[in-house]
């Protein structure tokens, strides 16, 4: 018996911390405005998320002001709305486009890429990561590793132009109609190696 | 005429037995009489998914997972958000340093470690060494779900959960190799039924709130979301035009998906619609898997429906077994 109530209390207290951060999912997913729900309930929705994620744990730490940003993408990272695939919406494909800039004037075009498909599928992750608001602290760096490893595979580029945004797709009708899709550049960054690095 | 005088204790005992009704009825719920049927479904499904993780991933682990200058981003970042969260949680960082302790490089840490999780996949599906098994596949698997946090999806957070779980439930079950040749015995087997709820449970969640954000999303009522979602690269694998010829069904089926997963908790607990409902479940995963190409998620998925309420309940077999035993 004294086995069972331990077990009973670590199943209750497991999944009132799942409630918990699942309902601060919610409920900040409603706070963003990206559901259906009328913008006068984001207010509301916003203190309960609050709410929910002291219970949760998730704000009850002091916060340094200059790590404050960066806990906040932790603390978002494996928010139910970002584990939940597609939903509520199915957000924009991403892009990151690197311009290759050689010493003797030559542009080429390239893409940040892996061998297999189910890597390729995490890097998809990553560059819908990059377009949140959340990752903007860490959205240089990233975008600069990238084209690094781009840059890895061409050594004698001179500068590396890295132009990320959205793909809107067509919608059904459009593209009944013969429309594409089409690319709306968000942030652009220029890299150039410096000697040491190129060592 | 008795006069019955009722002292202060038995007025707290009257008022307290309904509260001990329903924690009675809270622990036969949640410690059933269970086989461990389902536990063997878990076992080797996870042990799939593990051996089939891996090996997606042959060719990419070392540049997904490397340090800055040598992989796609550096796992240093996803380990820094980590450490944010909690120092405690694993990560390759850990692995690669005790590595360096032995002399032994970066490569070589990540090659064992890989080995490492290929190797308790195949253990766990053959249920030899399962509980070590067990272990090893949910500390790598971990370890490669934050070191790589910033490149995960669904996919990582379900293996982990069910992973985490698998370790936890009372291993070996009578379908592995470690009861047949080492004749080894599971601790607590009146457990069974404990970890199977606390699965059953989860999945509950899952549904629910993965069901409830889909409910709020307008996309997902006029079939717009499973247009988008299904012509995006990579899921694209199948042809827009084909899809066009069925526009009508879409809005059905993003309606129909939105019911099916809000309404789980509730359709999955009753008997006549139980079938049903995994049923269905299990076909929305398998379509997923087979028309957006993800594999992994939903292979997890299914095998941790199968294990949950797949096999069917034990009830009164596994009551006398498990009366037969206590006698």
């Amino acid at each position: 018996m004294y086995s069972k109530r331990i077990h009973a209390a670590w199943f209750g207290i497991h999944f009132f911390l799942i409630t918990a951060v699942c309902l601060a999912g919610v409920f900040w997913l409603i706070a963003q405005g990206s559901t259906i729900l009328p913008s006068a309930c984001r207010r509301v929705r916003a203190k309960a998320e609050l709410v929910a994620d002291l219970v949760s744990g998730k704000r009850g730490r002091s916060f340094e002001s200059r790590s404050e940003r960066h806990r906040n993408v932790s603390a978002r990272r494996w928010h139910p709305g970002r584990v939940q695939l597609f939903a509520p919406n199915v957000p924009s494909q991403h892009r990151l486009t690197l311009e290759l800039l050689y010493e003797d004037g030559r542009v080429e075009y390239e893409s940040p890429h892996v061998r297999g498909k189910t890597a390729a599928l995490r890097l998809e992750s990553l560059l819908d990561r990059l377009a949140e608001e959340r990752y903007e602290p860490v959205r240089e760096v990233l975008v600069k590793m990238l084209a690094f490893s781009v840059w890895r595979e061409h050594p004698d580029v001179k500068k590396v132009r890295a132009t990320f945004g959205a793909v809107n797709p067509p919608g059904m009708n459009e593209f009944e109609q013969g429309k594409t899709e089409t690319f709306q550049p968000m942030f652009s960054f220029d890299f150039s190696l410096r000697d040491d690095q190129k060592q | 005429m008795q006069s019955v005088v009722k002292s202060p204790g038995s007025q707290i005992s009257v008022g307290l037995s309904p509260l001990r009704k329903f924690w009675q009825r809270f622990i036969g719920f949640l410690f059933p009489p269970e086989t461990d049927t389902w536990l063997a479904v878990l076992r080797s499904g996870l042990g799939l998914q593990v051996i089939v993780y891996a090996l997606f991933l042959r060719s990419d682990w070392h540049y997904l997972f490397a340090s800055s200058g040598k992989g796609l981003v550096g796992r240093e970042v996803g380990e820094a958000i980590t450490a944010f969260d909690s120092p405690l949680i694993p990560t390759f960082g850990w692995l690669v340093a005790v590595g360096r302790n032995l002399n032994m490089s970066e490569e070589t840490v990540l090659t064992v470690a890989w080995v490492g999780l290929l190797s308790a996949g195949c253990l766990l599906l053959l249920g030899l060494l399962s509980r070590p098994a067990a272990i090893v596949a949910w500390f790598v698997h971990l370890c490669a779900a934050e070191s790589g946090g910033l490149l995960a999806y669904g996919a990582d957070s379900f293996m982990t959960t069910a992973l985490f779980y698998l370790m936890l439930s009372p291993l070996p079950d009578r379908y592995s190799f470690d009861h047949w040749v080492a004749k080894t015995k599971p601790k607590n087997p009146q457990l069974l039924g404990f970890w199977r709820r606390v699965l059953q449970v989860h999945l509950c969640f899952v549904y629910f709130i993965g069901g409830l954000a889909k409910c709020l999303g307008n996309g997902w009522w006029d079939g717009s979301n499973l247009w988008r979602s299904l012509i995006r690269p990579p899921f694209n694998l199948v042809p827009p035009d084909l899809l066009v010829q069925f526009k009508y069904a879409l809005p059905l089926l993003g309606i129909s998906i939105c019911l099916l997963e809000v309404s789980y908790p509730i359709f999955i607990w009753l008997k006549r619609t139980r079938r049903i409902w995994l049923g269905c479940i299990l076909a929305m995963h398998a379509a997923i898997g087979l028309m957006m190409g993800l594999y992994l998620f939903a292979l997890v998925m299914i095998v941790m429906n199968l294990a949950a309420f797949g096999v069917p309940s034990a009830g009164r077999r596994a009551q006398a077994t498990s009366a037969t035993t206590e006698q």
